[in-house]
């Protein structure tokens, strides 16, 4: 019989998993640091935070094999496992089922959300090297129309709560809490982080503008 | 005394018939039950339009919550009719068949497929194989005993499947009763003797990471079975057995 490791079913559904936390969720939360930083200034930012990460040599390859892949798998097969759900919010309201539903329309929203952004910023910049030159100007001129910073906020805290439910219901899917106890004491840290992650984020918005 | 209570019945003739509705209404008495409702409106199959109608078909057997014969939807959601009583319910009351299964004829359904994936999932005791297995009562102690025994009042109801989003008949998952059956099983002193094939075979499509961990199951079991604590303790499982399965391991 094929199973366990050699059902590509199951070994899918535990890698995808496992993407979203390390390293896309990994990425996520360093992004949102890296941008905190917006706060110290023009200079600071474009010189020591995105000139330090432009420096990094195999920068290339670490973008597409640590962010670009694993994104693309798990965006993608987080649409395969889309299709194998079906919400019933309207029938059994619960917040737990909440959370299932906002799962799964978060993980569109991000998706369109990022496609955005990738291309505002990174793909953008591959025709425009002022963009490149001067990131920290590009996003003030991005985030200071309001449209445009109520697009990111969405985006920043879309991303937030996936990651951090996500991070919820990993726990239980690995087997590392069992008990309701342990399950909502980790909901606890999850909401604490997604608290912590989103005034980073909103700190780093804040910092571009002038 | 005249108090009435109306009942609001999806009706279905056939398996590929269209589903229709009809209303009826039987008197109030303390303590009445929907199973003995229907039993009312089965002697007496008036409409309140006042057509003479067909009995209404449903299921029902053990009366007391331990069959799960009777499950249906009632106001919408996955109840025992027979251990509902009516004064806890508002009117007009709905009753209508689960939608997670082959309707048979009005609130009867066909359930098999619990029992097929209950087999797929193995979950059953060999105290016989090649060789005997079974070596005197096995003992276990009495935490372990209240433990198991949670999940031992599973009834096959189907209301954990109804409520859960990611199972349908479209659809592979087995759902919270096949897999907390697994859990049962592998504590068992003798069922653990088949605890990596059992583990096995929910680690495949369908099978225990088709889960989304919505946690509807949790709230609507009647017999109160802890559901997604076992689906945790199989996540822990299935993650152990498939880091012995990558890297190799004596058993
Ligand atoms: C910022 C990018 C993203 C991060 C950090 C992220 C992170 C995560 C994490 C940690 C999980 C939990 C996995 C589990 O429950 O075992 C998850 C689940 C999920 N993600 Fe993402 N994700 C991202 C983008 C996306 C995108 C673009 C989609 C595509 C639509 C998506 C769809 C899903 C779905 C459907 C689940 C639920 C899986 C399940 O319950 O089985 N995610 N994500
Ligand atoms: S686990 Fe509970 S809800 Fe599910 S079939 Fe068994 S008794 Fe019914
Ligand atoms: S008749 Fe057995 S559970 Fe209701």
């Amino acid at each position: 019989m094929k199973a366990s490791i050699h059902d590509t079913h199951f070994v899918f559904r535990r890698l995808h998993s496992l993407l979203g936390l390390l390293p896309v969720g990994g990425f996520l939360i360093f992004h949102l640091w890296e941008n905190s930083q917006s706060r110290f200034g023009q200079t600071h930012y474009n010189d020591q935070v995105v000139g330090w990460l432009q420096q990094l040599n195999y920068l290339t390859l670490l973008e597409i094999f640590l962010i670009a892949l694993p994104l693309l798998f798990h965006a993608l097969y987080g649409l395969v496992i889309l299709y194998n759900g079906k919400s019933n919010l309207s029938v059994y309201p619960w917040q737990g089922n909440l959370r299932y539903t906002l799962q799964r329309f978060s993980g569109i929203a991000v998706l369109l959300f990022l496609l955005l952004h990738v291309g505002w910023t990174r793909i953008w910049a591959i025709w425009e090297p002022a963009i490149k030159a001067d990131l920290f100007a590009h996003m003030q001129g991005l985030l200071i129309q309001p449209s445009v910073f109520l697009l990111y906020l969405t985006g920043l805290l879309v991303s937030v709560f996936h990651l951090t439910n996500g991070l919820w219901s990993m726990a239980i899917s690995w087997g590392v809490t069992t008990s309701p106890r342990a399950q909502s004491i980790c909901l606890g840290i999850c909401a604490f982080l997604a608290v912590l992650l989103s005034a980073m984020g909103v700190h780093g918005m804040l910092g571009f503008l002038p | 005394m005249s108090e009435k209570i109306q009942f609001r019945i999806r009706r279905q003739d056939t398996p590929y018939s269209p589903a229709y509705w009809q209303t009826f209404q039987v008197p109030f008495r303390e303590g009445l039950n929907v199973v003995s409702a229907l039993m009312m409106i089965r002697q007496n199959p008036l409409t309140t339009d006042g057509m003479k109608v067909d009995p209404v078909a449903w299921e029902f057997n053990c009366m007391e919550e331990v069959c799960g014969a009777c499950t249906m939807l009632i106001n919408h959601r996955p109840m025992p009719a027979c251990s509902t009583l009516v004064d806890t319910l508002q009117q007009p009351i709905t009753l209508e068949p689960l939608s997670k299964f082959p309707v048979i004829r009005d609130l009867m359904v066909d359930r098999s497929r619990m029992f097929a994936d209950l087999k797929r999932v193995r979950a059953w005791i060999e105290i016989d194989g090649a060789w005997d297995i079974h070596q005197g009562a096995p003992r276990i102690s009495p935490e372990h005993w209240r433990d198991n025994y949670l999940y031992s009042r599973c009834m096959s109801c189907g209301s954990c499947l109804e409520a859960c989003p990611q199972y349908g008949q479209m659809l592979p998952f087995v759902g919270a009763a096949a897999l907390a059956a697994v859990r049962l099983m592998n504590n068992h002193p003798t069922g653990k003797y088949h605890r990596k094939q059992r583990l096995h075979a929910i680690m495949v499509e369908g099978g225990l990471s088709d889960c989304g961990n919505a946690q509807n199951c949790v709230q609507v079991c009647p017999k109160e079975i802890p559901l997604t604590t076992a689906i945790g303790e199989l996540g822990r499982e299935t993650t152990v057995q498939m880091l012995k399965d990558l890297f190799g391991s004596a058993d």
